[in-house]
């Protein structure tokens, strides 16, 4: 489920890629604000595992240790992507300018899809094991 | 050699005619967990080792062992 979400998410890019979105017109700000929307929500479906909806008990099972060990490898995951894509575009300025809303797209999409793939893929491998 | 963590837990489990999810009920953790536990994949806090042992009504160095100790 959460590698699929990353991959939407992902793919949800192309309108960045394909065109420049400036937050100038009222489109852009939507487009901009769903982003910003997307991001938050993966972001909580990373944090809490899911399952608001479910019982308390049914909760703490999804969020049992091996989870967690699983959930803390997807944060090292981002942190790194994080860090390896601000290093990147850092890089970059030395030949072109990038904007600081483009540079932070790109650290917050890269990072987030990175650590739900992770968590996604470790959850998925440890569920089928056995 | 690299220290690793070994387990009996199989045939402890298989000894008692546990399954994974039975087992997973009788301590309260998902499936999931005793399954990565049972193969090495996931190493347990010292809590749900204890809990794992009890339920085996054993010790924890009886389901648990360093293995490549020199």
């Amino acid at each position: 489920m959460m590698p699929l979400l990353a991959a939407v998410f992902l793919t949800g890019q192309a309108v960045y890629a394909l065109g420049r979105v400036d937050a100038g017109s009222t489109i852009d700000r939507v487009k901009v604000a769903a982003w910003v929307a997307w991001a938050l929500a993966l972001l909580a479906l990373l944090a809490t595992g899911g399952g608001i909806f479910r019982g308390r008990e049914i909760r703490k099972l999804m969020d049992d240790e091996s989870t967690r060990a699983n959930r803390n490898q997807a944060y090292a995951v981002g942190f790194w992507l994080a860090m390896g894509t601000t290093i990147t575009i850092y890089g970059l300025t030395a030949f072109d300018t990038i904007a600081p809303r483009e540079s932070l797209h790109l650290i917050v999409t890269i990072a987030v899809a990175g650590a739900l793939v992770t968590f996604g893929y470790r959850e998925r491998r440890d569920h089928l094991g056995g | 050699m690299a220290e690793g963590l070994g387990n009996r837990m199989r045939e402890e489990r298989n000894a008692r005619g546990l399954t994974q999810v039975a087992l997973a009920e009788q301590i309260g953790v998902s499936r999931k967990t005793i399954n990565t536990v049972e193969n090495g994949v996931f190493i347990p806090s010292t809590t749900l080792a204890l809990k794992i042992a009890r339920a085996f009504g054993r010790s924890v160095d009886d389901v648990f062992y360093l293995t490549g100790e020199e």
